[in-house]
């Protein structure tokens, strides 16, 4: 997207929000070779000053150096992520196309949030949210200088405090491993598919806008258990 | 004694003789807290709060050749939150600031190291459009 926009028209920061295992962050940045600019941010300090509770979330920030849009879940297209047996599909082009369309036309185009309507978007924060934060950046912290236990004791703490922060639960589940992290994500999310009306990310607004509320996983055998399914229905 | 604020790490020295609360030395405060001490009282850029005339005494002590700040009360009469473990203190983002600055837009500025290893300040793009999305291996 950013080389098909052009570079000389607007900035692109990528943020790796990372913590205990940059090597994790090389690799993808390796593969990916991005061209555009690309930070690694440990404590997760650039969500903490926009609010942001999920990954990838992104927002617009004008000449003027005011944000006109921020958005959860700002995915540049459709995206897949496999894990062996199985997979999950999410996102939509929406939020790229909505982007090209605020570089071209700026101030003009209808996707620019007014102030009220950002104002009204931010997610209210209240004293156990700051506290969560203090809370999870100490078991970074300790993640970091390789105290565990003090780590997963935080992160559980930080948990408690903000359920809707997927960042903390996500961050800290990963302290036990990447396929722990990811198993946690499944069962959880199919556990709010079930229970509750909330959003892995909430919804963008924007036209187009594939918006799912928890996205099951398509495994290898839910084509045939579908199909199955289809013909007991007969 | 460790500070964890605004995305740094720092260590300060640590008031002996009163280990449940949180003391700075004034000199450590901009450092370690963002806030420094001037006559009108705790500053963070912009924005000051007078202290409590009550509380000046209590509050600003000298102790081991030095002069200290009681920040965990400073902390609490501002409503920021703080979690502790030992003699690490981490500290929640400051009410007022977040909400002047998001809640009229103003990007908050920050400072991080690219992986060229340049530092990047997200005020140094005045004048040009910026995206800037995180992401995660996680």
């Amino acid at each position: 997207m950013y080389e098909s926009i052009g570079p000389d028209r607007f900035e692109l920061i990528g943020v790796a929000q990372d913590s205990g295992n940059p090597k994790a962050v090389g690799k993808w940045f390796d593969r990916a070779s991005p061209t555009f600019r690309c930070v690694i941010d440990p404590t997760h300090h650039i969500s903490s000053l926009f609010g942001w509770v999920n990954v990838p979330s992104a927002a617009w920030i004008d000449e003027e150096g005011t944000i006109v849009r921020s958005n959860e879940g700002a995915y540049p297209g459709e995206s897949t992520v496999r894990f062996g047996i199985g997979k999950v599909r999410f996102g939509d082009d929406s939020f790229g196309r909505a982007t090209r369309d605020w570089i071209e036309r700026g101030a003009d185009s209808e996707h620019v949030w007014t102030s009220a309507e950002l104002a009204e978007r931010l997610k209210p924060v209240d004293d156990d949210t700051r506290l969560a934060e203090a809370t999870f950046k100490l078991a970074l912290h300790f993640e970091a200088v390789g105290e565990s236990d003090r780590a997963l004791r935080h992160f559980a703490a930080a948990q408690r405090l903000a359920p809707d922060n997927w960042n903390y639960h996500r961050q800290g589940w990963s302290h036990r491993g990447t396929l722990y992290a990811g198993l946690k994500v499944l069962r959880r999310t199919s556990h709010l598919r079930k229970t509750t009306d909330k959003s892995f990310y909430d919804p963008t607004g924007l036209p187009g806008e594939d918006f799912r509320r928890f996205t099951a996983p398509e495994w290898l055998w839910t084509p045939v258990a579908r199909r199955v399914k289809q013909l007991l229905q007969r | 004694m460790i500070i964890l604020a605004n995305g740094n790490t720092t260590e300060i020295a640590q008031r002996t003789d009163d280990a449940e609360r949180l003391w700075v030395r004034v000199g450590e405060l901009p450092g370690a807290t963002g806030w420094q001490m001037k006559p009108q009282g705790m500053c963070l850029g912009e924005m000051c709060v007078p202290l409590p005339d009550d509380k000046v005494e209590e509050w600003i002590a000298d102790a081991e050749d030095w002069v200290w700040m009681c920040y965990s009360e400073f902390a609490d009469m501002i409503g920021q939150q703080y979690a502790r473990d030992g003699d690490v203190w981490s500290l929640g983002s400051v009410p007022d600031v977040r909400r002047s600055g998001l809640e009229i837009g103003i990007a908050p500025d920050f400072e991080v190291t690219e992986r060229s290893g340049d530092t990047l300040r997200l005020s140094d793009f005045r004048g040009r459009k910026v995206v800037l999305f995180t992401w995660a291996s996680w």
